[in-house]
Formats: structure tokens, C-alpha cells, sequence
């Protein structure tokens, strides 16, 4: 299997099957589930979600659910056990005779950057030892989105949230930089490790239509803009990840075999204030005066990521 | 090792050889001390081929319970077993999983909590559980440990029931224990317990389900909220009525509460678990020296069978409830459940004394049963009655002066 | 005691609605006590706020079932399955709806039990504050004005305090302040009474009995159901495809984060209105701007 096998081509290729619903109480224009949508219309049906708490616990709520396959709502930190669970059951009544293969699920996570890199980490580095059989979907809205935008480990340097304010004494905001999920996951040299963005929906289809007939832990990050948290119109999420993109803040890339593969690499990077002043949590960063030294340190983070690779 | 007969058997390992019995699928399991011979065993049985299905090793008991519930939700039996800090560690997951209603059999080892870590047993964590939705027996002898797993599984599986079931045993007292347990016959096991069938829908492609979703509004949460109440209320009928078929198959006989030459007793002793057996031998020979002393033990304590304990305590003047954990602020913690138990048919000039001891593994020796009873015969209300005695108090003096020697403790 | 229940959407300032009108009325001497009621973070989603007003102490907590004074910011919740804001109001209830409607078409159409009072904010809220459809100060003078006992120089205090607190720019608080002027002088006060005390009475309890775990567990089988749930009246703006120009390119489709687009057999995209929330992501995204933005409140819906 080739790493850069693509199927689709454009979006009249995209299977046209919705596997989510309309109707959920997520918030206008949120990239997270623009995500999840494009993700499920390749992945299909025979999918269990197993879900963390967070933004997307709130696609089912009772008595409704917009999913036409499975749905196990977990704790924060037990997404990936639970998956462990179902794909130890399954695995146990077909090796038994007790269900045939064609009952058979795809196990798959959903959690947010919070879980993902806080609570849930330690037990997903744990099944990522065991090789367990899944697939992660991250939505990465970049803080705790669900409780009203405070700060997680995967909140970038420079950005406000409620718990890391923009202050006179700590004008930055969040003075740490982000969590680099991506990287943790490949030292354990998982399956495949995907990021996808809702702006590309074909990018996005060819690495699930591939990662689906892969087995062990595959991941995917979703960068998630989220209007609510981020401040900005909701019209305007396509818009700030093509900037996130464009910028190379957000980088589409695959680990597959061993190696790394960025995917629609920016041929002239933007500069990261396009993508910053169009965000409320980065507001502080030009109003009431630019923070050079940040912007500066932005831009040259993104620079140097960029440079390992040119 | 040849089943359908007596053995010598650590309480560790009759649970291995229910979940053995049971036919168990699945094992999700992390160690703790003194649970780990448990999984170790089982660990070996299915790494051998002797039990079908899967032993995964987890990162925690976090994780261990989610993946227990899941894979029960999915369709298999499963057993897993914990301890102490492990069941504090996995709170969450346990309340969780209540609220899934998803059938299983766990054993917790007791073990007290930390801080000051110990390894040795009293009964604060397996009563952190109390409010989860657990349904909870507790074991006396290994030869109960093993038959109430048994037994827990039909209760776990009831179709008005599904719920996880907690099996008690004190760690040290019964877990490295051994005495003599009767393996019952595989085949005979077959037929109280067949294969398991879930009764309700599982994960799998033909029917998706969304399971757990969050609700808004109370009208919704209470409604599950009190079916949980009420399935867990409906277990101790399934546990009379299938504990009086374990007796007509295999010829020991469980009831929620046991009453141990209650009879004519005028002093009783309200206990649970492996000390239950001291207090049974205290109360022969208190009857030898011409006192009449009885003795309640709690099997079940969730649900908490309390008509009956108020049936068989009716008409006791003087009940001790000795309780081997410690509410700091409150003090025993059985103690309350069961007065509250008792006021519907209060006795007149009934007294009824909280107790405190064996925590950590503090012995309850025979002159601890004595002073129980002269503390009985003092008309005054008084309590809790901490077991401690001047020797034991001597015992620590002595170490504290080592730690705490008078030169560096002055300066 | 006056009970005061407004509703609205996230993102529409009945929250801080309510909590002006709390703090005008405890600055004009009252007892007062306000709770806004909401699932998670969800712009467009339902809101309701509770403010208790009374000069003696507040004995009662939680939200309001009896109101006295109904405050409605967005009409199209009075369609909404849950939260229901005509819960509990009666013949004795003023109502009040932002719309530009006659208050006797309101009171026919939405079958209300008395006849509301109407206005139309939405103007007011566009001149004042450039933006149609945040309501916290224009709200809060409406439920200050009908009740009739705070007067405008406590309401404006109120605005100020609490919009500072939020940390809007002085110019921005002027702005509201002007507003919640404009509003009070434009409604004259009905002068709410307090309700007569109602007696305690025995309620009849429901029969629970343990059921089948299969019935009692919570588990939802009407795999993908959630579409019975109408989210279309989430939107403040419509987006309208002009199919004579459409390509049929389907990035609307593609971007469109309900799935509220599909694909018609003729291979146009068709909006679905029961669910589209109205984020405009299509009509920003559309490479031939043939999607219009079209205003939902304005047209009188």
C-alpha cells in the first residue's frame, strides 16, 4: 500500500452517503464536526465511536442521536479503554464463532485536544503499546472548547483562553507552546498518523479511505476551528483553516512505514498575522500595540518547523 | 489440578477458579497487591489455552474497568478484580460503567486506603463503592469467595438486573489464606450458569445504538437514575432465588444476612467479611463462660438487605456494629445503615453500639469481644468505641520515639 | 415577588439580559436573584434567564415555571419544542415579543393567552449598536420598563456595571446606555402586581417499577434520528442559491458542516432549511457567489 495513493480526486468522487445526521446542538459553522462529517462519509456505518467527554459529547443527546452507527459515551480519560474493550469483545465472539465477520465494527475514538493530550494521553500511549485496532480522531480546537475555551496542553503559544488570559504581567496569554500530538504518537510508531483539515475534503477522504483497511493505531488530528472559542465569525471557519494552512501553521501531513509526507505543502508561506489577526484569542497581539517579540516568535516556530523539511 | 474436589486454595485463587468455572471471555486486568494472584492465575489460564477468549494488561484500573464495561457492552462475560487504591483510581469508571448497566463480575481485594499507605486490610475502599450502583456481596471463607462469584453472575445477567457485581474478600485473611474449597463440577456449573447471552443489544454492525448519551433535564437522569435503584433493589431476590438453586446443586446455602446462634441472643455482634469467623468463635466461648452473644453477618451489603437484618435483630437489646472502616468526622460507616435499618421497628430499650477496629489490619483479638460486651452493659449512650487497646497504644509510642526522638523533636 | 423569565438564543445576550435587569433592580433597593439556564457553550442555541425581583427576601431558586413577566427575543423559540417559553404564563402573564408584528397577529398566530406587547428591537439594536441581534441592554429596559417600579437611572447604572464587567470598550457601554434609553421611552409600564399566593397541594407520584434492562438501560436504537430535531430556526440569516448561476461545483455541499446540503439526482445542491443553523459558510465559500445572504428576522418570518 502506497502512502500516496489517491482516490479521490474531487469532490463529485466524495461518497455522497451521510452517516451523520443533521439536527445536533454543536455550535453554527464548527470545523471539529465539518471534520467528523467528512470522516464518517468514507468510514461509513459499521463504526463505534467511543467518546470523551468534550464539544462532541453533545452529538447525542437523548433521545436523539445523529449517528447511523454506533455510539459509547465514556468518561474524559477513558475513550481508548472502552475502544480496548470493544475491539477485544468483537475480536473474542468472531474468533469464537459467535458473530460473523459481517457484524464486525470499525472501533473508533473521538476526543478533543483536551483529552487528547492531558487525561486521555496516558492510557492512549498505553494502547498505542498494545497495538490495539483503532481509529483516533482528534478534533483539535486547540483548548476546552465545551466548558467555554480555557487552556489545554495543545492551546497555542500566544493565544488567549479564559485561563490563560492576556494580561499586563503575562501579555503573551499562553506563554507555552502546543503540545506537538503528532510527534508523541510517532515515537510509538503507530500504524499511520494523518492530519486533516475540513477545508480538504479530499485530502481528507483519500487518508481515511486508506487508513480504514489499515489495522492498529491510526490517528488523525483535525484542526477544528472553532467560531465560538477563537472569536470569529462562523462563516469564516473554511477561510481560517485555509489560512492555517497557507500559513504552515497547520500542516497536512501523513506518517506511514516510517515515514513522514506533508501533503499540499504551502509554495509560498503567508505570514502567520494573516491567519492570527482574524482570531479574537489573538487579538491582544496587535491591540492596543503589537507584540512584536510574540508575533516574531510565531512566525519564526513556523519558519523553523518548515525548515526541516526545505 | 483436578476439579470436583476439595482443595487447598488461597481466597486469590477460588476467585481465578470461578471466573474459570464461569467460563469467563474476557479479562481486563492490572496488578495491585494483594489482588494480583488473581489475574496472575487467570493470566496463565488463558495464556495456556485452558480458558477461551482474551487476558489484556491494562495502564490502570481507570482503564481497566472503561474496558471491562465496553467489552461487556459488547458482548462477553467478563471478570476482572481489584484493590485499594485501584478502586479509588478507577471511581470513575465504576460509576460509569453502573450507568451503562452492563453485566460483570469483579472481585476487590480489601486493602486500606492510603494515606499512610498500607497493604493490609480493613474495609474503606470497597465501601467508597457503596453509592456507585455496585452490587456488593461479601465473602467470609474462600469456599464463599468462590461460590458467590458463581452466584454473581446470575444476578449480574438477570435481565432486570445488568449490572457489574462486586465480590468482597479481606486481603492477607482470605487472599493469601489457604483452606480447604470445593471445586464444583465444571459440568454441573454448565448447567446453573450456561453461556452467556446478553439481553440486551450489543455492539455490532446489524444494530447501532447510541448508549450513555447525555441527557438534559432531570425528568431523564432520574428516571435512569431510579431504574438503577430499582435493578439494584431487584438483585437480592435474584440472589435468594438463585442462591437457594446453588444449594440444591452444589449443597451450601447463602442467605443476605447470616445469623449465627442468634436464637436467644442478648448481645450481638453486627460483623462482615473474614473477621466474621473471630467473631463467630468469640461468641462459642462467650456462651461457654454463660453469656449469650450472637452474631449478624452481612453477605450482602448492596443491596442492603435491611428488612431482613431488622427481622433477625427484632427484639435484640445490646448490638455492637463493629465496623472495620473509618468515616473521620462521622465514624463507622455500616453503623448508620444499619440503626436506620432498625428505627421502622425500633425496640424499646434497645442499644446499639458503633464500633471501630481491625483498620489497616489491626487485629480483633477475643479481649476486644469482652470489652464489646461490658461496653454493651453500660446503660449510658456512648460511641464509637475505638478497639485500641494501651498495648497497642505502647506499640506505636515506641516508634514514635524513633521517628521523633525527644533531642531532634525539641530543637 | 415579580418572576421574570426572558428567552432567546446563545450569543444574543439574554444571560447578561438578565443579569442587568437583576442589578437595576437591586440598585433601585430591591431583593433581587438572576440565573441564566443553557446546555453547553452553543451560539444559536436556546437560552433562558431568570431574574426574581422582590422587597422582601427571595425564598425560591431555580427556574421560574409561573412567570409574571414574559420576555421573548427571538419569536421563532415560540415554535421550539424545548425549552416551551409559553410554559406556565397565563391570562395573567405580560408578554413581550420582539417582532415587528401587530400584537394581536402575535397573539392569533402563536396562540398566546393574552395579548403581548410588541416592539421591534431588532431596528433599535442595528442603529444603536450596528448589530441586529444583541440584546442584552434593549432586553433588560424592556423588563425594567413593563414592571414599572426601576427607574431609568438605575437601569443605566445597571447597563454600565454589568457591560463594563464584561469588559466592553466605554464607547460600546454609551452605545447600550442609549439604547435601553431609547427602549424605555418607547414602552410605557403595565405595572406588573404580584400574583396571589397559591395553596400547597398533594402532587400524585408515578408508579416505578424495575423494568427489563433492554427498556431501563440508556440506549437510543432510531439509529440517526437526531434529524428530528429542527435546528433551521437557529438562523439569523438564510442562505439562498441562485440556480441559474449555479455550477454545480458542490464545494457548498462539501463545506457544510450539518450535512444540511445534499445533492439533488440533477446534481444541483439543494438546502435543507428544517436544519441548515445559518452559519453562511456556503455562501462565504462559494466561488461563484451565487449563494445570497438573506435576512431571517427582518422579513417578518
Amino acid at each position: 500500500m502506497s502512502a500516496i495513493t489517491s482516490n479521490y480526486k474531487k469532490i463529485k468522487d466524495l461518497n455522497p452517503h451521510e452517516s451523520l445526521s443533521a439536527g445536533t446542538s454543536l455550535c453554527a459553522g464548527c470545523g471539529g464536526l465539518e471534520g467528523l462529517r467528512l470522516a464518517l462519509k468514507e468510514l461509513g456505518d459499521d463504526v463505534i465511536i467511543c467518546n470523551a467527554a468534550g464539544c462532541m459529547t453533545l452529538l447525542s443527546v437523548y433521545p436523539f442521536t445523529p449517528l447511523r452507527g454506533s455510539w459509547l459515551y465514556t468518561t474524559m480519560g477513558g475513550p481508548v479503554p472502552a475502544a480496548q474493550g470493544v475491539r477485544d469483545a468483537l475480536d473474542i465472539r468472531i474468533q469464537q464463532g459467535d458473530m460473523p465477520e459481517s457484524e464486525n465494527l470499525q472501533v473508533m475514538v473521538l476526543a478533543g485536544d483536551g483529552s487528547s493530550n492531558d487525561m486521555g494521553m496516558g492510557p492512549t500511549s498505553s494502547a498505542i503499546h498494545r497495538k490495539l485496532d483503532f481509529i483516533y480522531f482528534c478534533y483539535d480546537n486547540e483548548a476546552y472548547g465545551n466548558t467555554g475555551f480555557q487552556l489545554s496542553a495543545a492551546s497555542p503559544f500566544g493565544g488567549a483562553t479564559q485561563t490563560a488570559p492576556s494580561t499586563g504581567l503575562h501579555p503573551a496569554g499562553a506563554e507555552l507552546p502546543k503540545k506537538d500530538l503528532f510527534e508523541i504518537w510517532r515515537a510509538q510508531n503507530p500504524t499511520y498518523i494523518a492530519t486533516v483539515s475540513p477545508r480538504e475534503p479530499i485530502d481528507l477522504a483519500n487518508k481515511f479511505a486508506k487508513a480504514k483497511l489499515m489495522k492498529g493505531p491510526r490517528l488523525f488530528i483535525c484542526l477544528s476551528p472553532c467560531p465560538t472559542g477563537w472569536g470569529f465569525d462562523p462563516k469564516e471557519t473554511h477561510l481560517i483553516a485555509k489560512l492555517a494552512r497557507d500559513t504552515g501553521i497547520f500542516p497536512l501531513k501523513e506518517f506511514f512505514e516510517g515515514k513522514v509526507m506533508h501533503n499540499k505543502v504551502p509554495r509560498k508561506r503567508v505570514p502567520v498575522e494573516r491567519y492570527l489577526e482574524r482570531q479574537k484569542r489573538f487579538q491582544h497581539l496587535f491591540i492596543p500595540v503589537r507584540q512584536e517579540e510574540t508575533l516574531a516568535q510565531i512566525q519564526s516556530r513556523v519558519d523553523a518547523y518548515w525548515s526541516q523539511y526545505e | 489440578m483436578k476439579p470436583n474436589r476439595k482443595m487447598m486454595l488461597t481466597g486469590n485463587k477460588a476467585a481465578a477458579w470461578a471466573a474459570r468455572l464461569a467460563r469467563v471471555e474476557y479479562v481486563p486486568a492490572f496488578p495491585i497487591t494483594p489482588q494480583t494472584e488473581i489475574v496472575e492465575t487467570l493470566a496463565g489460564w488463558f495464556a495456556d489455552g485452558t480458558m477461551q477468549g482474551k487476558f489484556t494488561n491494562m495502564d490502570s484500573e481507570h482503564s481497566m474497568f472503561m474496558a471491562a464495561g465496553a467489552a461487556s457492552a459488547s458482548g462477553v462475560r467478563v471478570f476482572t478484580a481489584s484493590s485499594s487504591q485501584g478502586i479509588l483510581h478507577g471511581l470513575e469508571s465504576l460509576h460509569t460503567l453502573c450507568g451503562w448497566r452492563v453485566p460483570l463480575v469483579m472481585v476487590n481485594v480489601s486493602r486500606a486506603l492510603a494515606t499512610p499507605i498500607t497493604l493490609e486490610p480493613d474495609h474503606n475502599d470497597v465501601l467508597i463503592t457503596r453509592d456507585s450502583g455496585l452490587i456488593q456481596l461479601h465473602a467470609e471463607t474462600c469456599q464463599e469467595v468462590l461460590d458467590l462469584i458463581l452466584i454473581g453472575y446470575h444476578m449480574a445477567e438477570d435481565p432486570k438486573v445488568c449490572l457489574p457485581v462486586l465480590v468482597n474478600m479481606d486481603g492477607f485473611y482470605l487472599s493469601f489464606t489457604r483452606e480447604p474449597v470445593s471445586i464444583p463440577d465444571p459440568g454441573l456449573v454448565e448447567k446453573f450458569l450456561p453461556k452467556f447471552k446478553a439481553v440486551q443489544p450489543v455492539f455490532q454492525a446489524s444494530q447501532p445504538q447510541a448508549r450513555a448519551s447525555a441527557v438534559f433535564g432531570g425528568e431523564t437522569y432520574s428516571w435512569f437514575k431510579i431504574q438503577q435503584d430499582l435493578a439494584v433493589r431487584h438483585a437480592e431476590k435474584v440472589f435468594i432465588e438463585k442462591a437457594w438453586r446453588f444449594s440444591e446443586m452444589f449443597g451450601r446455602y447463602y442467605l443476605p444476612v447470616e445469623s449465627f446462634r442468634m436464637e436467644d441472643a442478648e448481645y450481638v455482634f453486627v460483623m462482615s467479611n473474614s473477621f466474621a469467623t473471630k467473631g463467630k468463635s468469640a461468641v462459642l466461648k462467650l456462651r461457654d463462660q454463660g453469656i449469650k452473644a450472637g452474631l449478624l453477618k452481612l453477605c450482602m451489603i448492596r443491596p442492603f438487605p435491611e428488612k431482613a437484618i431488622a427481622k433477625a435483630l427484632k427484639g435484640c437489646k445490646k448490638i455492637a456494629v463493629i465496623d472495620q472502616n473509618i468515616a473521620p468526622g462521622r465514624g463507622g460507616i455500616i453503623y448508620p445503615e444499619i440503626v436506620s435499618a432498625l428505627f421502622p421497628e425500633k425496640t424499646a430499650g434497645q442499644k446499639v453500639l458503633s464500633v471501630i477496629g481491625g483498620l489497616g489490619g489491626k487485629d480483633i483479638r477475643e479481649e476486644d469481644f469482652g470489652t464489646i460486651i461490658q461496653h454493651l452493659g453500660n446503660p449510658k449512650p456512648e460511641g464509637p468505641l475505638y478497639l485500641y487497646g494501651e498495648q497497642d497504644l505502647n506499640t506505636f509510642l515506641k516508634f514514635e520515639r524513633i521517628a521523633k526522638p525527644e533531642e531532634v523533636a525539641r530543637s | 415577588m415579580l418572576r421574570i423569565r426572558m428567552h432567546g438564543r446563545g450569543g444574543q445576550g439574554i444571560k447578561t439580559a438578565g443579569q442587568i435587569l437583576g442589578s437595576a433592580a437591586f440598585l433601585a433597593g430591591f431583593q433581587a436573584q438572576d440565573f441564566p439556564l443553557y446546555g453547553a457553550e452553543r451560539r444559536g442555541a436556546p437560552v433562558t434567564s431568570f431574574t426574581r425581583v422582590s422587597p422582601e427576601p427571595v425564598l425560591e431558586r431555580g427556574p421560574i415555571g409561573i412567570p409574571d413577566l414574559l420576555l421573548i427575543a427571538d419569536a421563532t423559540l415560540l415554535e421550539s419544542v424545548r425549552p416551551v417559553p409559553l410554559n406556565g404564563a397565563d391570562e395573567s402573564t405580560t408578554i413581550f415579543i420582539n417582532s415587528s408584528l401587530a400584537p394581536e397577529t402575535l397573539q392569533q398566530y402563536y396562540q398566546l393567552p393574552s395579548l403581548p406587547v410588541g416592539l421591534n428591537l431588532i431596528p433599535l439594536c442595528r442603529h444603536y449598536l450596528k448589530k441586529a441581534n444583541l440584546y442584552s441592554s434593549a432586553l433588560a429596559s424592556v423588563g425594567a420598563r413593563l414592571m414599572g417600579s426601576i427607574d431609568m437611572g438605575f437601569l443605566l447604572e445597571a447597563v454600565e456595571i454589568e457591560l463594563e464587567q464584561q469588559g466592553l470598550a466605554e464607547k460600546q457601554i454609551e452605545h447600550n446606555k442609549e439604547l435601553a434609553q431609547k427602549v424605555f421611552e418607547s414602552l410605557t409600564s403595565v405595572n406588573l402586581q404580584e400574583r396571589e399566593r397559591t395553596v400547597i397541594k398533594a402532587g400524585s407520584l408515578a408508579l416505578l417499577e424495575p423494568r427489563l434492562a433492554a427498556d431501563s438501560a440508556p440506549i437510543i436504537l432510531a439509529a440517526g434520528n437526531m434529524a428530528l430535531r429542527k435546528t433551521g430556526n437557529w438562523r439569523v440569516d438564510r442562505p439562498e442559491i441562485d440556480y441559474k448561476r449555479c455550477n454545480q461545483c458542490l464545494i457548498c455541499y462539501a463545506r457544510c458542516p450539518e450535512g444540511a446540503i445534499s445533492v439533488q439526482e440533477s446534481g444541483s445542491p439543494e438546502i435543507d432549511y428544517e436544519h441548515c443553523k445559518g452559519c453562511m459558510i456556503c455562501a462565504e465559500e462559494c466561488p461563484g457567489n451565487v449563494i445570497q445572504t438573506v435576512s431571517e428576522t427582518e422579513d417578518g418570518s
